[in-house]
């Protein structure tokens, strides 16, 4: 059996690159080192584009209404709805200056997070071209920015490079509001609310969801993607690419040593794993650049197991910005946080965790930091230390070999977005190695997105 | 006799006041400079606090100040004499130290003591440094486009900014980009190794902000130290003959030989606004004062909040001002010694007292103090910059003594329950016993000690939250958006008002840039 092209893993972005090609009358084969799909929930929005062109007919998305539920520390809670003003009504409770703001906030936000759900949908910008038609690309979007307005360039300017703190200050002075906005700011990176960036990656996950809802949507897009006919998946063994004379020739299954060959290679992989077992070809710059991709793993991910359905569809533990950034500081030192950020989602019946920070240290589990975390979990929940279930970075790194358990397979710090992603220069899905290409969160726009990245990969093979 | 009408006055006599009198002057205007203390100079300042010693109050070292500023205002022939900082030290918490000296291959070889591969990186590092400040440059001597406006001129001169930085080609253009967004501990993480090279280096990125190692946002501040070199200006960092207050008073120098008029304790309570336009300034005497343009060298807080009634400015802009962040970060300890400390790591007086002492010994050491002052609290053990001006100008004390500068970071401006003599003292207390820890008995030299706070600095200069750029040197504060979107070219909502200080573009520790493009720009309006 022959194929035309290999692609390694069987998440979000690694089907949609394969049936990309598979529609593009290409034979594809995706190797997939587990054994069976991963149920946990995607989460982050699904482009439409890639829902029309793959006709994903089983995809369900995951609207909860309240999108979240954040305890008051006097007793209640805060409810965010859809619905702009029923938020408003239910912050007018806490704070009726921040509620006479909200409306406008999450407009202004979400014309920002507009422009990023176009330059998403595309290669990012070549700035180095001397094209005339990527140059008129670049000039057509610098167009739309200016059209939407003087206020929306501004906003663009000064909010990407901010902290998100500083963001929400500026607009409101509740603490639970804040610390329920700005915790979004934080996920899967290895900086505080204080930091500059993360009014960017609060925007990056408010990509593709409707003003006033400031969490991503939730979907079962892997599983809708298993499902459909057209590419074969071969499951069980990791895979490491094979090359020669600078020229990816397959793969090999580490588990049975079987070779399969193919002239084109897409990794869903990350950067790093996919390219450390081929750096002897690489050149030294571009390895050196591969090394120094940030992607240190600061999230635990698990699940809570409760007698019978809670109150809430999504509750959110983070009192104050404050309270994050302390728990940062922990980080910072390579501790777990004392009084970490805690997020529990419900998903089909499940309930998952997401728990920060809880940075890599060295890709070896350690019993008993990995019962500390629970304990501590389980306290902030108010449940039994049974109840929690957590994987904290290092096991990850160990289960599903992302480096350093980074699940966005790199950090989205605007030094790591756009053309600087997944390395400077290299932005566009290739590699040094012809015909391998990268097709993950790794590359551009990241995590979160799911497929995005697979089919602006599977556009450029094509 | 009829009052005399000038054709400027300038509210301000810090140095960027004094550079537009200048130039403003040297083009034939008639100028007035209004200061409101007894001396010009603002935060460059020498004063005599203790009988015989005399300090540089504020600022300590000269970094910055434009060539061009100096060459056109001939600042040599009216008293500007510049001395190299020779090394800077940074002592370690194990007793050793880290050292760069003068000699590049000194330097080289004792990174190589710490770190064979640092020192191999080092110089690779430093030619790309070079070659970053050297493309940044010609951003600090341009007025910023407005990219809201549709303007030929503005378009032209984006289309040419984007030109230039395509010019860079690919490698340096990420450099760039990278230096524009990450933290200053993670652009060093991807060149060293050893962790005391980064602390002390880093350590320059977080001069006057309110920021760590490790936030984003601290890297670009690294160029600047490139930049000073590059100009001939001895190296990065020099004394100025006579303090920093020497290099304000050179300038006032050059400023009256061009024929300007500058008053000291002409406290301006506001300016005049008729029809829309600035006609003058009232004193706080009630003094009124006629001028065809007014200039304002203070803060943008100042500038627009307290000279001008917010009714005279558009709502959206006030709001965009109020925003402008300050929050000043640091404080400086003043002291006259008996007789010079010896620091453990390298006992004994010698040539490392002529430069500088860095207490940075680790990033942690460094990002531990901005976490204090990130609630609200100064740092018990801060990261301190050291020097002994008089070791370099003989004149700054008496025979046989010496004065010690000490710049401390972080002394948050908003401290819990505010500050109050018995915090300065405490705060002072937490200088000197961490300066004690690196050099034994460097306490009982102490004659005299003066201690500046950010509420010192506010009170005495006028910086709001004492500040001393004039404003955070934020990325969201930067170019067209310093001091607010769409005000960045010097005008002002309120025509024939302009602004000259360091919260205009290119900001604070570039000395002057900011007072000569003001100056181009008020002559290139044909005023």
């Amino acid at each position: 059996m022959s194929y035309d092209a290999i692609v390694i893993g069987a998440g979000a972005n690694g089907l949609v690159t394969a049936h990309y090609l598979a529609r593009a009358g290409k034979r594809v084969v995706v190797v997939e080192q587990r054994h069976a799909a991963d149920p946990s929930a995607d989460i982050g929005w699904v482009p439409p584009r890639v829902v029309r062109d793959l006709e994903l007919r089983d995809l369900r998305l995951e609207q909860p209404d309240p999108w979240l539920t954040a305890p008051l520390s006097g007793g209640g809670t805060l409810e965010l709805s859809r619905e702009i003003g029923r938020s408003t009504e239910a912050i007018r409770r806490i704070s009726p200056g921040d509620a006479a703001k909200w409306p406008e906030f999450c407009q202004r936000v979400r014309t920002l997070a507009g422009v990023l759900e176009k330059l998403y949908l595309a290669p990012p910008p070549d700035i180095e071209t001397r094209d005339p038609r990527e140059l008129a690309r670049i000039g057509g979007l610098a167009l739309y920015v200016r059209r939407l307005g003087k206020q929306a360039v501004i906003d663009l300017a000064r909010i990407l490079p901010m902290s998100v703190a500083e963001l929400l200050d500026d607009w409101f002075e509740s603490d639970v509001l804040k610390g329920a906005l700005g915790a979004v700011g934080i996920w899967h990176l290895k900086q505080g609310p204080r930091s500059g960036g993360t009014a960017f990656n609060f925007l990056h996950h408010h990509a593709g969801s409707p003003a006033g809802v400031f969490r991503p949507a939730r979907s079962n897009v892997t599983q809708a993607l298993e499902g459909m006919k057209g590419v074969e998946v071969r499951r069980g063994s990791r895979a490491t690419v094979l090359a020669k004379n600078g020229r990816a020739t397959g793969v090999v299954l580490e588990k049975s040593g079987e070779a399969i060959l193919a002239p084109i290679v897409v990794s869903s992989a990350d950067p790093r794993a996919t390219l450390h077992p081929v750096a002897i070809e690489l050149d030294p710059e571009f390895a050196r650049a591969v090394d120094n991709i940030k992607a240190r793993g600061v999230v635990a991910r698990g699940t809570l197991t409760l007698e019978g359905a809670p109150s809430y569809s999504s509750l959110c533990i983070a009192p104050s910005l404050e309270y994050l950034e302390r728990a940062y500081d922990d980080a910072k030192y390579g501790r777990d946080s004392a009084a970490p950020y805690v997020e529990v989602q419900r998903t089909d019946g499940r309930l998952e965790l997401h728990v920060q920070y809880v940075p890599y240290t060295d890709g070896t589990a350690n019993v008993q930091r990995h019962q500390a975390l629970q304990q501590k979990v389980a306290h902030v929940l108010g449940v039994q230390t049974s109840q929690v279930k957590l994987q904290s970075p290092d096991e990850e790194e160990l289960q599903r070999g992302a480096t350093e358990g980074h699940l966005y397979h790199g950090e989205l710090t605007l030094d790591q977005i756009l053309f600087m992603r997944p390395v400077p220069g290299w932005s566009r899905y290739r590699t040094p190695i012809g015909g391998l290409y990268l097709c993950g969160a790794g590359t551009h726009p990241g995590g979160g997105i799911p497929g995005a990245a697979g089919r602006n990969a599977a556009r450029e093979i094509v | 006799m009829a009052a005399k009408r000038y054709d400027a006055i300038i509210i301000g006599g810090g140095h960027n006041g004094l550079v537009t009198a200048a130039y403003l002057a040297r083009a034939g205007k008639s100028v007035l400079v209004l200061e409101r203390r007894p001396r010009v100079g603002g935060a460059a300042v020498t004063e005599e606090i203790f009988p015989g010693f005399k300090f540089t109050m504020f600022s300590y070292v000269v970094s910055l100040l434009r060539p061009e500023i100096i060459r056109d205002l001939d600042l040599p022939r009216h008293g500007l004499h510049i001395l190299p900082l020779e090394s800077t030290v940074t002592p370690m918490e194990n007793g050793d130290y880290l050292a760069a000296w003068a000699d590049h291959d000194e330097t080289r070889r004792e990174l190589y003591r710490h770190s064979p591969r640092d020192a191999e990186a080092y110089d690779e590092y430093g030619r790309l440094m070079h070659f970053m400040a050297q493309a940044v440059k010609p951003i600090l001597s341009m007025v910023p486009p407005d990219p809201t406006s549709f303007s030929p001129g503005d378009l032209v001169a984006l289309l040419k900014l984007g030109r230039h930085f395509r010019g860079l080609g690919g490698e340096r253009l990420h450099a760039l980009v990278k230096l524009m967004t990450m933290s200053s501990a993670d652009f060093l993480d991807e060149w060293f190794e050893t962790d005391v090279l980064k602390a002390t280096k880093s350590a320059s990125g977080i001069i006057g902000t309110f920021l760590g190692p490790r936030s984003p946002g601290t890297a670009y501040v690294l160029l600047h130290h490139y930049m000073g070199e590059l100009d001939g200006v001895f190296r990065a960092w020099g004394f100025a003959k006579g303090g920093t207050g020497a290099v304000s008073e050179a300038i006032a120098s050059s400023a009256r030989a061009f024929g300007a008029e500058i008053r000291c304790d002409a406290p301006v309570a506001r300016v005049l606004v008729k029809g829309g336009r600035a006609i003058g300034v009232v004193m706080e005497n009630g003094d009124e004062l006629r001028a065809n343009i007014v200039v304002s060298s203070l803060d943008p807080r100042r500038t627009f909040l307290q000279l001008l009634d917010s009714d005279q400015l558009p709502d959206d802009f006030v709001s965009d001002i109020k925003r402008f962040k300050f929050r000043g970060s640091s404080g400086k300890v003043n002291l006259a010694l008996d007789a010079l400390p010896s620091f453990t790591c390298m006992p004994g007086i010698g040539r490392q007292h002529r430069g500088a002492f860095s207490i940075s010994p680790s990033l942690d050491y460094v990002e531990r103090a901005y976490d204090e002052a990130k609630y609200g609290e100064f740092s018990r053990r801060p990261y301190m910059d050291i020097v002994f001006p008089s070791m370099i100008d003989p004149g700054m004390a008496p025979p046989g003594k010496h004065v010690m500068s000490i710049f401390v970071q972080y002394a948050p401006y908003h401290l819990n329950g505010g500050w109050s003599d018995a915090k300065r003292e405490a705060f002072g207390d937490a200088v000197v016993n961490t300066v004690e820890s690196f050099a034994p008995g460097f306490k009982s030299m102490i004659l005299h000690r003066q201690v500046i706070t950010p509420l010192d600095i506010e009170r005495i200069t006028g910086l709001s939250e004492g500040n001393i750029f004039a404003g955070e040197l934020a990325l969201h504060q930067l170019f067209f958006l310093r001091p607010a979107p769409g005000w960045a070219k010097f005008a002002t909502p309120v025509r024939n008002f302009y602004q000259c200080g360091s919260g205009t573009h290119p900001g604070g520790g570039i000395m002057g840039a900011s007072g000569r493009l003001a100056a181009l720009r008020i002559l290139k309006d044909g005023k």
